[in-house]
């Protein structure tokens, strides 16, 4: 026989027994694939920004593995009690709350292994994607908060209800959290505020979030502290849990002598009830300080105690810019993989309209929100610039969808940058409706510049009273013949007419 | 003396199960018999510190367990093997035994030779490896014995440990009490009188939570003679005292 002959300190090796022969491993098969098929393919989805990539951290990575979490903790935290052994360790010298931890640290361990290994593939698959930024850490540290604070809870619930059911039980308890909306539920235990900010599941950012702005950590640090001091009060109520269990299973009060007798001193006691008290004082400030939240300019959430200015400043804007025929296409860095798309999507539909009054010079990516509010896409300035947003381009046309359609983004794209030019600045951008003559003429440049026209079949022709009465057959006549005509012409037509057609007073029959 | 018992009563509910006892062990073989709710276990879960007495005086190994740090102390010196032994099927027979080591705090670098000689002390070194789920109810037992043995102890309390032992390892096992019992204080709580004949230099027979006999297996046996039922000699004695607890 061999038994293991290496010095490690007593803490050590207990540690290594309980990594050795700790359940998780056999489940992570199960939490890998699960991982990739709710995880991973999310994050993929989305486009390589690390601040969007790393919101699935939250919003889907901590969901999946606090179900994981909280089960196998409480199944490591039941067994003394499923495996019947609580005389035979409780006959030992060691405190009963230094083996739970054990057991404990080492059903954590394997946990954030695991998810750290989670992160760090979604972190790895960005990295060779990004074109811009590095990788957030927060949105990490809650996650790891998340995680050790479902294993603690499930480890206790374990070890005060050991039983074969309360694994399962627990798993499908925090499933139904996580379903059912921890948001709501935080949100229903004070007023009507913020409190369901504490939940780290929130909806994905935009998907420019911690391009132009800095993410402020204030939300991070109020849910590590809100989850780090669960974490800590119930780890201290382990230090009790002998006491507990009686208690909760027969005794009632009557089983209280018997269970201090069972205690260990009144140090560990005494050091048991501080742990509660900081973990409850903790996760009651964080929980305060969330009722304090507000949005701030860059549409995330400042709480004011926590708050720092330097998190204010805008993030130093460093372009990319293509101008292969002649009309200059910048985006931010970040998305530089768009860059090219973009251009092509863009130069066609420009040289229908060079030299028109109002037609934009360049093209240049704005941020999605600014003081606080959604910025519109449309053309400005003098020279005219089209300003658009990421926000605009991905979540709008489907270009950070997945939608495989890449002619109807285009198609979408050039409609975006055509409405704002026919309307006129201010306007807005997007499938925004125009008049009837509008419409025409944008259909026209619309299968000018090579794509579908959008408009007309789509029936948008509400808009501003005068013409609303045209149909999409008279809108399409109308179109048909100014197709007709020669580029030269039609360019000529709209030199003298644009003022009018912007203003609305051109009507269909007045289209040559 | 390991063991000073003195007024010792524990009950549950109105149930009185340990009644009054006084004791006093040294060194040596101690056999614990009774019938069944005679209050055995819970004496000897007692003495295991893992049950409070509702009254009385207790002294292990010269330490007062009531107090956090005599308890502590006792536990390091304590060896346990309850009656139905709870295991962790995943854990191999040494690493089991290691995972005792280490609860009772021994040094760590005396671990690996102390659980080398435990597994080989109960005849399990060509399982040594194996997980306890692979085990028979007899490997199991002895592993069980393995864990109570590992931290050589100064108070050893068995709870029935022969029960699914095989004549050969009985014999083996009832040899190794006896090399126990040279230097430490073992208490065996068992039905099977043999293994008191066998084993043990003293007896004390337990009747509705209370001691009704203490004496050598030679006074026992005596007490049967001309009185008792029984096949053997001892089971007549611990027939016939029972009898006379009971009248």
């Amino acid at each position: 026989m061999s038994v293991t002959s290496m010095p490690l300190p007593r803490s050590a090796r207990a540690l290594r027994l309980e990594l050795k022969r700790n359940a998780v491993p056999y489940v992570l098969p199960l939490l890998a694939a699960v991982f990739y098929f709710n995880t991973l393919r999310t994050a993929d989805g989305f486009p390589p920004v690390w601040t969007l990539r790393a919101s699935v951290i939250g919003d889907h990575m901590l969901f999946e593995f606090s179900a994981f979490a909280g089960g196998l903790a409480a199944w490591a935290g039941s067994r003394e009690g499923r495996r019947k052994t609580l005389d035979l360790v409780a006959t030992t010298s060691r405190a009963a709350w230094a083996r739970l931890s054990t057991a404990l640290a080492g059903t954590l361990c394997w946990l954030l292994l695991a998810f750290l290994a989670g992160v760090a593939v979604v972190y790895i698959q960005t990295a060779l994607q990004a074109t811009w930024g590095g990788p957030p850490l927060w949105p990490v540290f809650v996650g790891a908060a998340g995680v050790t604070a479902v294993t603690v809870i499930g480890f206790t619930c374990g070890v005060v209800f050991p039983g074969r059911f309360t694994a399962p039980l627990v798993a499908v308890g925090v499933l139904v959290l996580d379903q059912a909306g921890l948001r709501a539920a935080l949100g229903v235990v004070g007023p009507p505020g913020t409190y369901g900010l504490l939940s780290p599941s929130n909806s994905p950012p935009v998907v420019d979030t911690g391009v132009y702005h800095y993410v402020a950590p204030d939300l991070s640090v109020v849910q590590v502290m809100f989850m780090g001091g669960i974490a800590v009060a119930l780890f201290g109520v382990l230090g009790l849990a002998l006491g507990l269990r009686p208690l909760a299973l027969a005794g009632g009060l009557r089983s209280l002598p018997a269970a201090f007798a069972r205690g260990d001193g009144w140090l560990l006691r005494a050091v048991t009830v501080v742990l509660i008290a900081c973990g409850v004082a903790a996760s009651w400030t964080a929980f305060a300080l969330a009722g304090t939240a507000r949005l701030d300019a860059a549409g995330g959430w400042q709480i004011p105690a926590l708050h720092s200015a330097a998190s204010d400043q805008p993030v130093p804007v460093t372009q990319s810019c293509t101008s292969s025929s002649g009309f200059q296409v910048c985006v931010h860095q970040a998305f530089s993989f768009y860059l090219d798309d973009v251009a092509a999507a863009l130069d066609p539909v420009v040289a229908e309209i060079a030299g028109l009054p109002g037609a934009p010079a360049r093209a240049e990516e704005v941020a999605s929100v600014s003081g606080g509010n959604p910025v519109m896409s449309g053309i400005s300035g003098n020279p005219p610039v089209f300003e658009f947003t990421a926000e605009h381009v991905g979540s709008m046309f489907g270009e950070f969808n997945g939608i495989p359609d890449a002619a109807a983004w285009r198609g979408g794209f050039q409609q975006g940058l055509l409405d704002a030019f026919l309307e006129g600045p201010p306007q807005l951008a997007g499938p925004v409706p125009l008049d009837a003559a509008q419409q025409a003429v944008e259909d026209v440049l619309l299968t000018a510049a090579g794509s579908q026209p959008l408009g007309a079949s789509s029936g948008q022709t509400a808009v501003n009273g005068k013409l609303g009465a045209a149909t999409p057959a008279d809108i399409s006549a109308a179109a048909q013949r100014f197709a007709a005509l020669s580029p030269s012409a039609r360019h000529a037509w709209l030199a003298v007419h644009l003022t009018s057609l912007r203003a609305g007073t051109i009507t269909l029959a007045q289209i040559p | 003396m390991n063991v000073v018992l003195t007024g010792i009563h524990r009950s549950f509910g109105k149930n009185k199960a340990v009644d009054g006892v006084d004791l006093q062990l040294g060194t040596g073989v101690f056999g614990l018999l009774g019938p069944n709710g005679a209050g055995k276990t819970s004496l000897l879960r007692m003495l295991a510190t893992v049950l409070p007495p509702s009254s009385g005086e207790i002294l292990l190994l010269g330490r007062d367990p009531r107090r956090p740090a005599g308890r502590r102390e006792t536990r390091r010196r304590l060896g346990y093997l309850p009656q139905n032994l709870g295991y962790y099927p995943s854990f191999t027979v040494v690493e089991f035994i290691e995972y005792f080591a280490l609860l009772k705090e021994m040094p760590s670098s005396a671990v690996p030779k102390a659980v080398a000689t435990a597994v080989e002390r109960v005849d399990l070194g060509a399982k040594a490896k194996a997980k306890l789920r692979t085990l028979s109810g007899g490997m199991l037992r002895r592993v069980g014995i393995a864990q109570a043995i590992v931290n050589d102890p100064g108070l050893l309390l068995l709870d029935e440990p022969t029960a699914g032992l095989d004549p050969e390892q009985r014999v083996q096992f009832r040899a190794l009490m006896r090399s126990l019992g040279e230097s430490a204080t073992v208490v065996v709580s068992t039905h099977l009188v043999e293994d008191v004949g066998a084993a043990c230099s003293e007896v004390a027979l337990m009747s509705a939570g209370k001691l009704v006999f203490r004496g050598t297996p030679g006074e026992l046996t005596a007490r049967g003679e001309g009185h008792g039922v029984g096949d053997a000699p001892l089971e007549r004695g611990y027939s016939a005292v029972l009898s006379a607890a009971r009248s």
